[in-house]
């Protein structure tokens, strides 16, 4: 019975293995192929299979007719993602710790209503809010621009900061906070001097999931930029529906995928020590 | 303020007022102006006839609401949505749980498994499904192809309504659940050992173990990532664009996308703030019934 | 000095109920009471961490009831072993004065100094983490006395410390806030008496009010109230209810002469206290042996009379069977007398 379970596992690890690999192994044979090799059908190992060619990496920094530009969108992917999460996490990070350590007021509602609103965003389809931000960023002159996506992507990521930072300050005693204040500090000087330095897994995880889902957003790049600001996923959407070769687009996908992927390697580590717990209960 | 005596000076006071909405009021005003007055503007078209050929609020009543409800593609958008969502995400659940447990205290190789199962959720959904797309090329794709090798005849992945619709299910089992693996095994890592210990000397097996103590006490996380997961579930519309567009017909055809099919390719975009306010509304409650059952269920069977 | 008039709040656990009191420098203030008796309460009031509802603090003649936290030179050690954890020792101890405007090499020059009075010299690039409870207490002690500020507090800095460790750290105390003559140090503590030993008065609390204060051993020998004998002694006193008629003093089946220079109170009803060591083995009372403990070189034995339950103090080690019969004498010399409203009413001729 545990050898049978033993064997079951190992073959349900090794598939599920396979199964996550195998579209970034298929990307990435198909990006050393060229017109022969794509329309004789599916192979897959280079120089038994096919001759490798390697136009599919070269055409990507290439500029002109012939190229494909992916460094401007990923400059521009970079720039966005960054500054936006930059600033979700910098007022993310001051509300939550407002909202742990203060008592508001405002009628009827509480501190636990405020949060609530900032987390319930997360419930909002991008659809509903897609034709009020198309016209007023508009109304901004802040269509296509890096700084209109930026605004419009700190409303996605604010949510997610709050929601992490508030559970992690719920985790650091108030003691620490209060210590501060008798050591000489104001309430201000108390969260920079000593609850800041004290939040660094706390931050690492919402800044994570901050890069994560502004990195990978499609649909408001899609709908609030056209051809002066590109971001990565909609320069590859766009290559997608022209006549583009499959090995740009493997080439292409792969180099857009390659920094969150290395992103995992950092979540895992905060996933095993338990960090992460705290803010999914 | 005088006439109740305080001479002394409320310094301290104000300096923890201002403090505090110093921490607040930079991200609560961010959102209400970023979220809040969008959300009050569509309610405001959603009463007006804005479309191609004529811009401008003006107030033509609840007709727009009376076209929705009326309006069967939205309806069976919505039902295609609900059964995509409930069937993806309950796959993604029982895989991600099945994956935590089977990785949750691997010694040898467990970090590595750990790393690669998280990397699906940290790539970008449209970018994968352009990949995908070409893994289900139905004459050069290599899904047909290893079919092909077990004797199975070329499959209609993206060309049949039943394909198209199995095709996104395999994406966005593949990219969403590592999200569910990331939670439970958060969780499994957590959890305390006193009740393990009691299920040992009680001589538990390792099935009775599982259904005994780690299930109920995974309860609490189980309902958090499965409302977290429908949520983003019920937006789903990239991968949709990409691998189908929404076809063959309307076969895949989800919730968001014939709203953004409405609103920003035809530009009606009285009638699609109707629509999208709908869709939102629906989801609202839907989502809280679902947590609600959840809730009863589980933490009730623990309880 | 500092001078707390009427103070009163509204927390969530215990309020303190019109607190005044007057606070001298140099000086140590024992508070003892039970947990939730309000010490922390009192402590944070001061501090300005809990507000006021009603009242005053004064410091030197000045009110410092609405000042910020930060502006009231005074210093909290906490019964939970805090430090600041991204920090060094060195560093911990310095972070005060930095505060206060010193240059980084003047504090950390200070900090260290202090630092090697409360034991620490050898670790001062550690980090707390990698400290024992014991070192990481010193730390925050020697971080809150650093500052010099006018009122040091410590609240039940000994509570989570293991045995061995609270007799050394109770032991070094006074050496270690020796020198610290401008200051008012407020200490917290559940144990009578380590509030005895290490206070020059002795502040005894319940349900957020002062109920006793005064010279340690005073408050001993005569406990103003029923509650405040309550919480003074240890191991516990024992309350017998009985009643004084003609001269004498009745309890269940027993009574009593007064001897010993006591003077009995009109006759009616009294609470007669039993101090651990005012029964005695031998004697015209008969009792049934409970549970009995050993404590250090003592024995505490739990009797059960019919007039009701009270507690025995003998020295040495002796066994005594739980179950048998034992009879014992009353030592009027150590029992006290309560009115009916707490009030103490023993009174003796010297």
């Amino acid at each position: 019975m545990n050898k049978f379970y033993h064997i079951l596992k190992t073959l349900f690890l090794f598939g599920w293995s396979l199964f996550v690999v195998f579209p970034f192994l298929w990307a990435l044979t198909t990006s050393f192929k060229d017109a022969n090799a794509i329309t004789s059908g599916a192979t897959y190992i280079p120089w038994v299979d096919y001759e490798p060619s390697t136009q599919g990496w070269t055409s990507l920094f290439t500029t002109g007719s012939q190229g494909i530009n992916i460094v401007g969108p990923f400059i521009d992917s970079a720039a966005v993602t960054l500054i936006a999460s930059l600033v979700s996490l910098a007022l993310g990070t001051l509300a939550a710790y407002g909202l742990s350590r203060f008592e508001y007021r405002l009628g009827f509602v509480k501190n636990s209503d405020i949060t609530f609103f900032f987390i319930s965003q997360r419930i909002m389809p991008p659809i509903v809010l897609a034709i009020p931000f198309f016209l007023m960023l508009k109304e901004l002159g802040a269509l296509d621009t890096i700084f209109g996506l930026v605004l419009v992507y700190v409303a996605l990521l604010l949510p997610i900061a709050v929601w992490v930072m508030t559970d992690f300050f719920a985790g650091i005693p108030k003691e620490l906070d209060e210590m501060a204040m008798t050591d000489g500090c104001s309430p201000i000087g108390a969260f920079f001097r000593v609850i800041l330095p004290n939040s660094v897994p706390g931050l690492v995880v919402a800044g994570m999931f901050c890069l994560i889902f502004g990195w990978n957003d499609f649909f408001f790049a899609f709908t609030l930029t056209f051809t002066e600001t590109q971001l990565l996923p909609v320069s590859i959407v766009s290559l997608n529906s022209s006549v583009t070769p499959w090995w740009s687009l493997s080439a292409f996908a792969l180099i857009s995928v390659a920094p969150l992927a290395c992103v995992a390697v950092i979540v895992e580590r905060y996933m095993s020590r338990g960090t992460m717990s705290g803010a999914i209960r | 303020m005088g006439a109740y005596g305080a001479p002394t000076s409320h310094r301290g006071v104000n300096t923890m007022l201002s403090s505090k909405h110093f921490f607040l009021l930079p991200a609560l005003l961010t959102l209400v102006a970023i979220i809040l007055f969008p959300l009050l503007f569509t309610i405001r078209v959603s009463f007006s006839s804005w479309d191609v050929f004529q811009s401008g609020l003006d107030y033509i009543g609840g007709k727009n609401y009376g076209r929705v409800f009326a309006d069967e593609r939205f309806w069976q958008s919505l039902g295609r949505l609900s059964l995509l969502s409930l069937i993806s995400v309950s796959l993604q659940y029982t895989l991600g749980f099945a994956l935590a447990l089977a990785v949750w205290k691997q010694v040898r190789g467990g970090r590595f498994l750990r790393v690669l199962f998280l990397i699906p959720m940290m790539t970008t959904p449209v970018v994968m499904s352009v990949i995908w797309r070409t893994v289900f090329h139905e004459s050069l794709g290599p899904a047909n192809d290893i079919l092909g090798m077990f004797g199975i005849g070329a499959v209609p992945w993206l060309s049949s309504a039943t394909g198209a619709f199995i095709s996104v299910l395999i994406v966005e089992i593949w990219q969403w659940t590592p999200f569910m693996f990331l939670l439970l095994l958060a969780g499994l890592v957590s959890l305390p050992r006193e009740p393990y210990l009691a299920a040992a000397i009680d001589g538990a097996g390792t099935w009775r173990t599982f259904w005994q103590v780690t299930f109920p006490l995974m309860a609490p996380i189980t309902i958090g990532a499965l409302i977290i997961r429908l949520i983003e579930a019920s937006k789903i519309m990239d991968t949709v664009y990409v691998l189908t567009s929404g076809g063959p017909g309307t076969a895949t055809e989800t919730s968001s996308y014939y709203i953004y099919i409405r609103g920003l390719r035809d530009f009606q975009i009285g009638y699609s703030a109707a629509l999208s306010l709908v869709y939102l509304v629906i989801m609202i409650v839907s989502l809280t019934v679902i947590a609600k059952l959840l809730l009863r269920l589980l933490v009730g069977k623990v309880g | 000095m500092l001078q707390v008039d009427q103070l009163t709040t509204a927390d969530p656990k215990v309020s303190l109920q019109d607190i005044s009191f007057q606070f001298d420098a140099g000086n140590i203030y024992t508070i003892l009471g039970r947990t939730g008796a309000g010490k922390t309460e009192l402590l944070r009031a001061l501090m300005g961490l809990n507000p006021l509802v009603e009242g005053d603090i004064q410091l030197d003649g000045q009110s410092i009831a609405k000042r910020p936290v930060k502006d009231r030179s005074m210093s909290l050690v906490y019964q939970q072993f805090i430090n600041y954890p991204h920090l060094s020792v060195l560093d911990n101890v310095a972070f005060p004065l930095r505060r206060q405007g010193k240059k980084k090499a003047e504090a950390q020059l200070l900090a260290a100094k202090m630092l090697t009075t409360v034991g620490l010299g050898d670790f001062l690039q550690r980090r707390p983490a990698q400290l024992s409870g014991g070192q990481q207490q010193r730390v925050a002690l020697a971080r809150a006395m650093v500052k010099k500020s006018r009122i040091l507090m410590l609240d039940e800095p000994l509570a989570n410390l293991d045995y061995k460790l609270r007799e050394q750290l109770r032991e070094e105390f006074p050496r270690l806030v020796a020198g610290n003559d401008d200051s008012v140090i407020l200490y917290t503590t559940t144990e009578p008496r380590e509030a005895m030993e290490l206070g020059n008065t002795m502040i005894v609390m319940t349900d957020g009010r002062i109920v006793a204060s005064g010279p340690p051993a005073d408050l001993f020998a005569h406990p103003p109230t029923k509650d405040a004998a309550s919480v003074i002694s240890d191991p516990p006193i024992s309350f017998i209810s009985g009643f004084v008629r003609s001269g004498a003093l009745y309890f269940g089946e027993g009574q009593l002469a007064p001897n010993n220079g006591l003077h009995l109170p009109p006759d009616g009803p009294v609470t007669i206290a039993l101090r651990p060591d005012a029964i005695e083995p031998g004697g015209a009372f008969n009792a049934t042996i409970g549970l009995s403990e050993f404590s250090g070189s003592e024995t505490i034995v739990h009797l059960d009379f019919d007039f009701g339950r009270a507690i025995m103090l003998v020295e040495g080690i002796e066994t005594f069977e739980a179950g048998s019969r034992l009879s014992v004498s009353i030592q009027t010399e150590h029992i006290m007398l309560f009115a009916s409203d707490g009030q103490n009413i023993t009174t003796r001729t010297k």
